[in-house]
């Protein structure tokens, strides 16, 4: 990954680290390491082996092949209950039986802690997730959010290398996940801990986190920056997985230095550059008739009431069919003239469009560089 | 447990009453294994046309089913003839006989005469008899040599092979042997209690030597077959049955005696087929079913000339164990007078419960 | 006329749910309350002569004034109370294989395995034992074709016997409700001590066991009245020293005619093992609502 760090800087390496069940395999060949005090998060759709995974780096489940290191040295044989690596679990798993302090001070007292000692640690970690006076309560008093600040708080007092979190905002209602979201990243910045987040949702992946890698069947598609996964997809499951797009099957039906002429099976033609999308392949050796995909996002294509020159690679000609107003999030479904399908198109909040309604004439198009295009 | 015997109690009494009146011609009969053999139920049916329900048990166990039933629920009983007055006199559970009703004359007479003075309430007879035999000790002469007497099973070269049951038949039996005469001392209370406790001494001195105390026939038979007990105190049946199996084992008559019992019939107090309950007294004693009662039973009766009819084996094996003058020496239980055998029990519990 | 209807509506409702838990109120008065109000009378009087009897409470001082009695019972709870914490003990890894570490078919197997005793009666199970316990008996033997005993042993007719026939007896009662508790215990609370740096020993302490606790304490209480209650186990497997109450119980009332000092017995037993079942909802702070629902 960021090859200008050294191995010392490195809290968490894996290398090559497989693991199959049977005839399944869960995790294939997966080698990434993680910078100190980052916010590293694994995004991939549900059965894709992250959790997995995550339970290889706890300890809770052994690779069957490459080596997982923490701070530089090898952990595989070391149990889950020392492994300088704590797991805030998807369900949270807070000790029922036990008060907020018990639970925050548990691990403290598994590792004999003097008393003292641990009854100000804990009293001050309880300030600093911001529940100073929840110590005495139980479990079941908290709310979800005071829940999951003590799952973290009962990890983070250990000082661990490496927090994993396993999906913990996915009980939280959308709410209160947006929220959480926040307080995370804040937290985390705060103690500057590692912190390596399994999700299925990319806005909780690409809000947090330093690093993104975006995994499917067992292997890392894509690692980077979340703007760089936004932005610069490597691969059409990337660029289906993270963020909203308008896509197309397509063929090529000219191309020329600049890029390729393009024929989507629902009769749109339109222009796309070349070395945009796909990374995999090399896009010099795609020719005419080549089979691909297209991605367009709904905030790439620029919109004008009635018939206006847009002055993009691309122009259309179009009807509003529906108006979807959600906020900032509000997106126009239109139907360009002589093509099937609806086009997904962000509503620039400017007063000209305050007023469209359904069947409204609209001139619609983006610039050939906005065009992802990748083989099928 | 005690839920469970009232409530089987309670259950047992309702099936039992509801289920008499259903069938009329069914007697309904409560007595010892072996007492009434299948075939003589069978050719009893053919004859007579009633059904004969049996009930298998024991003193203890008929005593006290009839007494949770007030005397209902059985038609005839079997009890020993020493177990009768004691228990009519506390529980009123039987009803007296008619004689008239017997063919007395298929009784031996000797054995009816004392069967009706010790089953006797204010001139009211009770009981008749049917069964006789004796207790004293079956040994395997092989293993265990010496055994002459009930003491002799506390010598110390049978230690861990002995075995005899916790009952009041136990307690006579040492008492006879230990020279005492328990039977002379049943009316004079302190005296009796004398000479339990030096039983109980002797009893719990004992214990070191038993490896069980049994409590079934079937029990004590097997332990004597796998060479786990090689003298016991138990009934001559079943020693002449071990007999037959290895002839090593037979019934010993002690020589202070072997203690004589008699099992006999009487009537619950509330009977519902008295006049069956008399055919199948009649069926019994004749002769030639006699006989066949005292094969399966391995006991012989108080029919008059049945002894004809017994295989040779069995009169050879009861002559070897009971030389003539042996048979002069038999103990008989009189009638054990009401409370002491509360004393008996007290001995017994305490008997259990020392360490050996 | 509203009010008389509203009224008539009313009782017929009340009519309606008597007629429903009127069998079970037959069901509780006949087969449980009568017996015991007669085990209580017949408890509270002596034989004064043949078929008269006054009132005493000469049954009771007798339990307590004849050590004889009195050490029976505690032999039989102390004995049941040891049962009971072996059972446990053996039933708790059983268990948390079944519930925690099989799945599927294999789980189901293992369930019918300790299942399949009480296919038989409690008889026939502990003639069972017997055969196996005996001097000639199948142990014994193998034993001595083994060459590590050089003569026939006697593993029957005595309080390991006992033990052994009490805590195989027992087990599919402790491990039902222990497995029924553990397996609602959710895998992570495991995971998440032993994360957070719980020795095995360690997580089971502080999780499992807390968790499972009212099915430890459910169990306890019913294997420790099935124990305490038994019959045949004792007296078959025990021998010539094996005291149990219920067999004390058992004399007083077949052999020895004494139905009042069985009563009062019966009596005894009932008050004593509620106590002690008390005593111990008590020592682990366990509500016998939350046990037993």
């Amino acid at each position: 990954m960021q090859a200008q760090s050294s191995l010392k800087e490195m809290d968490l390496e894996c290398r090559g680290v497989t693991k199959t069940f049977g005839d399944f395999t869960a995790v294939e060949d997966i080698s990434f390491a993680i910078p100190r005090g980052s916010f590293f998060s694994i995004l991939g759709p549900s059965g894709c082996g992250k959790t997995t995974l995550l339970r290889m780096l706890a300890g809770f489940q052994s690779p069957d092949s490459g080596d997982i290191l923490i701070k530089g040295r090898s952990v595989l044989n070391t149990p889950p209950n020392r492994r300088p690596v704590n797991m805030v679990f998807q369900h949270l798993a807070l000790f029922p039986n036990m008060t907020v302090a018990e639970n925050v001070a548990y691990g403290l007292k598994r590792r004999n802690v003097d008393k003292h000692e641990i009854k100000t640690r804990v009293a001050d970690m309880l300030s600093r997730v911001g529940l100073p006076d929840a110590g005495g309560k139980q479990v079941s008093q908290l709310s979800g959010g005071q829940k999951q600040r003590i799952a973290i708080a009962r990890c983070l007092v250990l000082n661990p290398d490496v927090l994993l979190l396993d999906e913990p905002l996915g009980a939280l209602d959308l709410k209160l996940r947006e929220q959480m979201k926040v307080e995370l990243k804040q937290l985390q910045e705060k103690f500057a801990a590692t912190f390596i987040y399994i999700t299925h949702d990319q806005s909780e992946a690409l809000v947090m986190s330093d690093q993104v890698a975006v995994m499917n069947h067992g292997r890392f598609e894509q690692v980077g920056t979340p703007q760089a996964l936004y932005y610069e997809p490597a691969t059409r499951f990337v660029a289906g997985f993270v963020g909203e797009s308008n896509r197309w099957q397509a063929s090529i039906s000219a191309r020329d230095e600049r890029g390729f002429r393009l024929q989507t099976e629902a009769g749109l033609s339109m222009q796309a550059d070349r070395e945009i999308g796909d990374k995999s392949a090399s896009q010099n050796d795609w020719g005419v008739g080549k089979s691909l995909e297209l991605f367009l996002r709904p905030e790439s294509i620029s919109v004008a009431p009635g018939h206006q020159a847009l002055g993009t690679e691309n122009a259309y000609q179009g009807h509003v069919e529906s108006v979807l107003f959600d906020g900032a999030r509000s997106q126009l479904l239109v139907r360009i003239e002589g093509a099937l399908d609806l086009l997904n198109v962000s509503l620039p909040q400017t007063a000209e469009f305050r007023s469209i309604r359904k069947g409204d004439s609209v001139s619609v198009g983006w610039s050939s560089a906005q065009v992802q295009c990748y083989e099928v | 447990m005690k839920n469970l015997f009232k409530t089987s109690t309670v259950v047992l009494a309702t099936a039992l009453a509801f289920s008499a009146p259903l069938n009329a011609e069914t007697l309904r009969l409560l007595t010892w294994g072996g007492y009434a053999p299948q075939e003589v139920v069978d050719k009893f049916e053919k004859q007579t046309g009633i059904k004969v329900d049996v009930t298998k048990s024991n003193n203890e166990d008929m005593i006290s089913k009839l007494r949770a039933t007030r005397g209902s629920g059985f038609d005839l009983a079997q009890p020993s003839q020493d177990r009768i007055t004691s228990a009519q006199t506390d529980f009123d559970i039987y009803k007296p006989m008619d004689l008239s009703k017997l063919d007395t004359d298929k009784f031996i007479p000797s054995m009816l005469e004392a069967t009706k003075k010790n089953t006797a309430i204010n001139g009211d007879v009770y009981g008749v008899p049917h069964v006789w035999g004796t207790s004293g000790l079956v040994v395997n002469r092989k293993a265990a040599k010496g055994v002459a007497d009930y003491t002799d099973l506390c010598k110390t070269d049978l230690a861990g092979q002995v075995s005899y049951r916790l009952k009041r038949p136990t307690l006579i039996g040492f008492a006879f042997a230990m020279g005492e005469d328990p039977f002379a001392a049943y009316a004079d209370t302190d005296k009796y209690a004398g000479i339990l406790a030096k039983v109980e001494a002797k009893l719990i001195d004992c214990k070191s030597n038993v490896k069980a105390y049994w409590s079934g026939g079937d029990e004590l038979l097997n332990l004597m077959r796998s060479g786990e007990v090689n003298a016991a105190m138990a009934w001559d049946a079943g020693g002449w049955k071990l007999n037959n199996e290895n002839a090593d084992i037979t019934f010993v008559a002690p020589a202070s005696g072997a203690l004589g019992w008699i099992d006999t019939f009487v009537l619950p107090r509330k009977s519902k087929a008295e006049e069956a309950a008399y055919k199948w007294i009649n069926f019994v004693m004749q002769p030639e079913v006699a006989a066949m009662i005292t094969e399966a039973a391995g006991n012989f009766t108080a029919s008059q000339g049945s002894d004809q009819f017994v295989n040779e084996k069995l009169k050879a094996q009861f002559n070897e164990s009971f030389p003539p003058k042996d048979i002069d020496n038999i103990k008989w239980y009189p009638p054990v007078p009401p409370g002491l055998e509360e004393m008996e029990g007290k001995v017994l519990d305490r008997v259990k419960a020392a360490q050996s | 006329m509203s009010a008389v209807t509203g009224l008539s509506f009313r009782d017929s409702g009340k009519l309606g749910l008597l007629l429903l838990i009127s069998p079970l109120l037959l069901w509780l008065s006949l087969f449980i309350l009568l017996p015991h109000v007669d085990l209580v009378m017949i408890s509270l009087r002596e034989r004064v002569a043949a078929r008269e009897y006054a009132f005493s409470w000469s049954n009771y001082t007798a339990f307590f004034t004849e050590p004889l009695y009195w050490r029976t019972f505690m032999r039989t709870a102390v004995m049941s109370i040891l049962a009971t914490a072996l059972t446990l003990l053996i039933a708790f890894p059983v268990a948390f294989y079944i519930a925690k570490m099989v799945r599927g078919r294999f789980k189901a197997l293992l369930f019918v395995l300790c299942l399949i005793p009480f296919w038989v009666s409690e008889l026939v199970r502990t003639y069972g034992w017997m055969i196996l316990l005996r001097e000639t008996g199948i142990f014994s033997g193998l034993l001595q074709w083994l060459g590590w005993v050089d003569q026939p042993v006697e593993m029957l007719y005595n309080d390991v016997a006992i033990m052994v026939g009490l805590v195989y007896t027992s087990m599919l009662f402790m491990v039902v409700p222990l497995v029924t508790t553990l397996e609602g215990l959710d895998d992570s609370l495991i995971e998440a001590a032993y994360d957070l740096g719980g020795s095995h020993f360690r997580v089971i302490w502080d999780v499992v066991i807390p968790h499972a606790m009212p099915g430890i304490v459910s169990g306890c209480i019913v294997v420790f009245m099935l124990t305490l209650g038994n019959y045949l186990t004792p007296t078959l497997l025990g021998g010539k020293d094996s005291l149990w109450f219920t067999e004390q119980i058992y004399t007083q009332f077949i052999t020895r005619f004494n139905w009042e000092q069985g009563s009062a017995f019966g009596m005894l037993l009932l008050i004593l093992s509620s106590f002690i079942v008390w005593a111990g909802l008590k020592l682990s702070r366990q509500s016998f609502t939350r046990v037993m629902t």
